[in-house]
C-alpha cells in the first residue's frame, strides 16, 4: 500500500503547518533556511456548508502538496504555511475570508476556492486588495472575462472546455443523435447551450432537449419525451436524486437502452461497487482525472501515495471513503504552479505579488509530471485559464475504465478576454 | 454531496457562464434508493400499535412500567461545584484556543467542544442518563467560589422561567441562523460574552438564575428528567426513561422548554429540506449560503415553535372535551407538554447522528493532540477522518435505520409517558385513553413528519 511516513494525515499536516512556535522545529526538518519566514498561503476552504464533502478532500490534497513542497526545501528556501479559513460555502463569507488573508493573517496569496458562487463573491475583493487569488473551481467565470487580473485558474480546466472536448467522442463513437436531459436552471442551461454547437460541429445532431425541474425526485414520466431515434442520452442531473434518475432510466429502457453519458460530478465519492448500483454498469462518464488507477501513469501513482488514496480512488484507511478524485488534483497542481511562479518571479514578499501574477501569465506548456499528475496542460496567460486532457470512462464491473482521452486541442475555444491588457 | 453553483450574484452578470455542479449523490442519494416508504410505514405502525395497546392495557400497567428502583443513598455534597469549576477552567482553555488556535473549525478545539462534545454528545447523554450538567456546567462552581470568598450578598428574586426560554431561543437562533457559528474567533467571542452575561446575572439573581434564566441549563435540566437515573429523597434511583416525568408533576418552565426543544429541533430538520428552500424561493442547487437567509431562518424558527404550541394546545383542548374534564387548558399544557421531551431527544439523536459520525472523528484527533504539539495521547497513529459510511448502500441503510429508530422510539416513549400522566391526572383508565386520543393522533402524525424529514431530499 502506502508508505505512511510520507503521506499526510490531518494531524501530521497540522504538526507541519500550524502557526506558532510549537511547529517551528518541525518546519526546520523540511527546510534549508531554518530562520526563514514562511510563505503564507491562505486556503479558502469549504469546511462547512454545502461544499463540505469537497472541502475535506481539497484540504487533504492541499496538505499533502504543501508537505511535499516543504520536504523539498519549500519555496525560494522558505517553508510554506497553509492558513485554512472556512468560508461556509457562502459568497459573502468568502469575501470576508479574502480580507482576513490580506489584512489579518498577512498571507502572500489566496488559494483553493471551489464553488463558483463563492469565487464570484470573493474575487472582486481579492482584486481590490491586490491579493493573487488562485481558484480551483472549474467555473468558466475566469476565462469569460468576468473577473480581474488578480484571479487565475491555472490548475484545473473549466467546464466550457470540458463540455466542448466531450462532443467529438460522443458523436464519433457513441452515436450521432443525442438527447439532452438537464436540470432546468442556469447550470443545466450552460450545458445545453455549450454542448449543442459542439455536437453539431462534430457532425452530430441534438434531437431532443428535456429540461427537468431541479428538485424533481422521480423521472419516469419524462422518459416518454425521449425521441425514439436517440442514440446517446447526455444527462447532467445532480443532487441526491441522480442515482434514482439513472436507476429509473435503466428500468425504462431495459436491455435496449441507448448509450448513457454523464458527468462524474453526479457520482463523485459514491462507491460504484456498492450493492444496488448495478444499474450504472455500461454507462459513460466524464472524469477530470480517472478515479480508478489505469496502471499506466507513474505520476498518478506518486500523487495517490502522497495524498493517501488507493488504486480505487478511496482513502488508504477506508476503502469505502471514496475521494473527490476528479477535482481535487487541481489543488495539488495549483500549489506547484504557485511554487514555480514564485521561483520564476524571485518572490520575496507581498511587494512582489504583481511579479508573481506576471510570472504565471508567462507560463505556457506544463508537461505531465509529479507536479501535474492529471496530465499535460497548456496555460493561456491572456484568459488566466489552463487547458488539459479530459477523460471518458465506462462503468464496468463496479469500476470506471478510461475508454477515451480527449486531446488538449479538443477542449480549446476562442479567447473571450485578455487580462494582460488590464491594469493591476 | 451538495450541489450549488451560481449565486444570486450571477444575475448581475450579463454573460451566461458555464458552471460546474459539485453534486454529491452519496448518502441522501442512497437514502432515496432505500425502501423508505416501507420503513416509514413500519415506524408509524409501531406508534399506532402502542396507542392501541394502551387503550386496552390494565390500569396498573403505567404505575408498574414507570416504577423506579432505589439504588443507594447519595449526597454529592460540594463535588458538583468542584467539577463545575474544573469545567469552567476547561472552557477557558478552549475559548483561548478559539482565539489563538487554528482557523479551521474542524481543527480548532472550541467548535468541536461546543457543537460536537457539548451540544450533540452531552445533551444526548443527559437525556439518556440524567443530570450530568449539574456536574459539568461552567457557572455553578465559580459562583459558589465567589460567594465563599466575598460572603453571601442579597440577590433579586427571579419570577418565572421566561428569561430561560428566551436565552434558549437566542441560542437556537445562533445555532441555526448565524452565518458562521463554527468560526473559531466568532464562537470564542460569543461563548465568552454569554458566559460573562450569565455569570453576572447569576450574581444579581442568585444561583436560581441558572435554572430559570439560563436557557442551556433550563434545556439540559429538562432533558435530565428523561434520564434513567435521578436522586429522590437522598437516594439515587433508576427507572425506565421518562419515569421522572411520568411520576412527578411539572412546572410551567419545564412545559415551555419541552415544547421549545421539540419545535426548534424540528425546524433544524425542516430548514435543510429542499421543500423549505423552495418555500424561500431558492433553488437548493444554487444555495447562496447561510448569510443570505438569516431573517428567514429566524422567522422560520419562531413560526415553527408557535405552530407546535398551537397544534399541541388544540390536541389537548380536544382531549379535555372528549374526556369531559374540567381541567383548564393551561393546566393540561403544563402537565402534558413534558411528554414532548422523548420526541425532542429522538430528533436530536437522529438529526445529529451523521454529523457526529464525522465531527466525532475530528474531535478525537483534537483530543489526541490538544495543543498541536504532535502528541498522540489516544494512540491514533496516522489517522484519516473518513466519511466512507455515507458512500455504500449497506452503511447508509444502517445509518438511516438508526435515525429512524431514534425517532420512533422517542414517539413510543412519548405516548407511554403521556398516557401515564393522563392516568395519574384523570384517575380512570378509560377517561385517560379518551383524553389522549387527539394527542395520540398528533404523535402519530409527528412520527410520519419525522420520518419524512429523514427520507426527503435535503442537504
Amino acid at each position: 500500500m502506502t508508505d505512511t511516513k510520507t503521506t499526510t494525515t490531518r494531524r501530521s499536516a497540522l504538526k507541519t503547518l500550524a502557526g506558532g512556535a510549537a511547529a517551528l522545529p518541525l518546519w526546520a526538518r523540511y527546510t534549508h533556511a531554518q530562520t526563514a519566514e514562511p510563505i503564507k498561503i491562505g486556503f479558502q476552504v469549504h469546511s462547512t456548508g454545502i461544499g463540505a464533502a469537497y472541502g475535506r478532500w481539497y484540504g487533504r490534497t492541499t496538505e499533502a502538496a504543501a508537505a511535499l513542497i516543504n520536504e523539498a526545501g519549500g519555496i525560494n528556501g522558505r517553508p510554506v504555511e497553509i492558513i485554512a479559513e472556512d468560508d461556509g460555502t457562502d459568497p459573502r463569507r468568502g469575501a470576508e475570508v479574502v480580507e482576513k488573508f490580506a489584512n489579518q493573517h498577512g498571507c502572500d496569496i489566496g488559494f483553493g476556492t471551489l464553488f463558483s458562487h463563492v469565487v464570484m463573491g470573493s474575487a472582486p475583493r481579492a482584486g481590490e486588495l491586490k491579493l493573487p487569488y488562485f481558484v480551483v473551481s472549474e467555473g468558466h467565470h475566469v476565462a469569460s472575462g468576468a473577473l480581474n487580473r488578480w484571479t487565475l485558474q491555472p490548475g484545473i480546466t473549466d467546464v466550457k472546455s470540458q463540455v466542448t472536448a466531450m462532443a467529438p467522442f460522443i458523436s464519433g463513437t457513441l452515436g450521432k443523435k443525442v438527447t439532452m436531459i438537464y436540470p432546468d436552471y442556469a447550470f443545466g442551461h450552460d450545458h445545453r447551450d455549450n454542448l449543442k454547437p459542439a455536437i453539431e460541429a462534430a457532425g452530430g445532431e441534438v434531437v431532443g432537449m428535456i429540461p427537468i425541474p431541479p428538485t424533481e425526485t422521480s423521472f419516469t414520466r419524462y422518459f416518454p419525451q425521449i425521441p425514439r431515434d436517440t442514440e446517446v442520452l447526455y444527462h447532467v442531473m445532480i443532487g441526491p436524486a441522480v442515482l434514482t434518475f439513472v436507476k429509473e432510466l435503466g428500468e425504462f429502457f431495459g436491455p435496449s437502452a441507448p448509450a448513457i453519458f454523464g458527468f462524474i460530478d453526479s457520482l463523485e465519492a459514491v462507491d460504484l461497487s456498492s450493492p444496488g448500483l448495478e444499474f450504472l454498469d455500461g454507462t459513460y462518464f466524464w472524469e477530470g482525472m480517472p478515479r480508478y488507477s489505469q496502471g499506466n501513469n507513474e505520476y498518478d501513482a506518486f500523487y495517490r501515495e502522497k495524498v493517501g488514496v488507493d488504486d480505487n480512488g478511496a482513502s488508504v484507511s477506508d476503502p469505502s471513503d471514496v475521494s473527490t478524485y476528479a477535482h481535487m488534483f487541481g489543488c495539488w497542481e495549483t500549489l506547484h504552479i504557485v511554487k514555480a511562479g514564485m521561483e520564476a518571479a524571485g518572490y520575496s514578499g507581498p511587494g512582489d505579488r504583481q511579479a508573481l501574477i506576471e510570472a504565471v501569465e508567462a507560463m505556457t506548456d506544463m508537461p505531465q509530471s509529479n507536479e501535474h499528475p492529471q496530465g499535460a496542460k497548456v496555460f493561456n496567460g491572456k484568459t488566466h485559464q489552463v487547458f488539459g486532457h479530459q477523460y471518458i470512462s465506462k462503468v464496468e464491473g463496479g469500476r470506471l475504465n478510461v475508454v477515451h482521452t480527449a486531446s488538449i486541442e479538443d477542449g480549446m475555444y476562442p479567447d473571450e478576454v485578455d487580462y494582460t491588457t488590464m491594469s493591476f | 454531496m451538495k450541489p450549488s453553483r451560481r449565486s444570486l450574484l450571477y444575475k448581475t452578470i450579463p454573460l451566461l457562464l458555464p458552471v460546474k455542479a459539485q453534486a454529491h449523490a452519496s448518502e441522501q442519494g442512497l437514502v432515496l434508493l432505500l425502501p423508505t416508504d416501507v420503513y416509514t410505514g413500519a415506524g408509524v405502525a409501531a406508534v399506532v400499535a402502542t396507542v392501541l395497546l394502551l387503550a386496552f392495557a390494565p390500569a396498573g400497567l403505567m404505575r408498574r412500567l414507570f416504577a423506579s428502583l432505589p439504588l443507594w443513598r447519595w449526597r454529592p455534597g460540594v463535588w458538583p461545584e468542584i467539577t463545575s469549576t474544573l469545567s469552567f477552567l476547561f472552557l477557558s482553555v478552549v475559548v483561548a484556543a478559539g482565539f489563538l488556535g487554528p482557523r479551521d473549525p474542524l481543527a480548532n478545539p472550541l467548535p468541536l467542544t461546543v457543537w460536537t462534545v457539548f451540544w450533540v454528545a452531552l445533551v444526548t447523554l443527559q437525556g439518556l442518563f440524567g443530570d450530568l450538567w449539574r456536574w459539568l456546567n461552567p457557572w455553578s462552581g465559580p459562583l459558589l467560589l465567589l460567594r465563599r470568598v466575598l460572603g453571601p450578598w442579597p440577590v433579586y428574586r427571579i419570577r418565572g422561567t421566561w428569561p430561560g426560554a428566551l436565552t434558549f431561543l437566542a441560542f437556537a437562533g445562533f445555532l441555526l441562523a448565524d452565518p458562521a457559528p463554527s468560526d473559531p474567533d466568532r464562537l470564542a467571542t460569543m461563548v465568552a460574552l454569554y458566559w460573562l452575561a450569565m455569570f453576572f446575572l447569576a450574581c444579581v439573581f442568585g444561583p436560581r438564575w441558572l435554572r430559570r434564566g439560563e436557557g442551556l441549563t433550563l434545556a439540559l435540566t429538562a432533558y435530565a428528567r428523561l434520564g434513567v437515573f435521578a436522586r429522590r429523597g437522598g437516594r439515587l434511583r433508576a427507572g425506565l426513561p421518562g419515569w421522572q416525568i411520568a411520576t412527578r408533576g411539572a412546572g410551567a418552565g419545564l412545559a415551555l422548554i419541552s415544547v421549545l426543544l421539540l419545535g426548534s429541533g424540528s425546524f433544524d430538520g425542516v430548514n435543510e429540506t429542499f421543500w423549505w428552500l423552495t418555500r424561500l424561493g431558492l433553488n437548493p442547487f444554487e444555495f447562496p449560503g447561510r448569510s443570505a437567509i438569516v431573517p428567514q431562518t429566524l422567522l422560520g424558527l419562531i413560526l415553527c415553535n408557535l405552530l407546535l404550541i398551537a397544534v399541541l394546545a388544540l390536541s389537548l383542548w380536544l382531549g379535555l372535551r372528549l374526556a369531559r374534564s374540567g381541567m383548564t387548558l393551561t393546566r393540561a399544557f403544563i402537565l402534558f407538554a413534558p411528554s414532548m421531551l422523548p420526541i425532542a431527544l429522538g430528533y436530536h439523536v437522529a438529526h445529529y447522528f451523521t454529523s457526529f459520525l464525522v465531527d466525532g472523528q475530528y474531535a478525537l484527533v483534537a483530543i489526541s493532540d490538544p495543543f498541536l504539539t504532535g502528541a498522540d495521547l489516544l494512540g491514533l497513529g496516522d489517522f484519516y477522518v473518513s466519511t466512507g459510511f455515507f458512500n455504500t448502500t449497506d452503511s447508509v441503510r444502517r445509518i438511516f435505520l438508526t435515525q429512524a429508530g431514534a425517532v420512533v422510539a422517542g414517539h413510543v416513549l412519548a405516548v407511554l409517558v403521556a398516557h401515564a400522566i393522563a392516568v395519574r391526572a384523570f384517575g380512570g383508565h378509560r377517561r385517560a385513553a379518551l383524553s389522549q386520543a387527539p394527542l395520540a393522533v398528533f404523535m402519530i402524525a409527528y412520527t410520519l413528519f419525522g420520518l419524512w424529514l429523514l427520507s426527503s431530499p435535503r442537504f
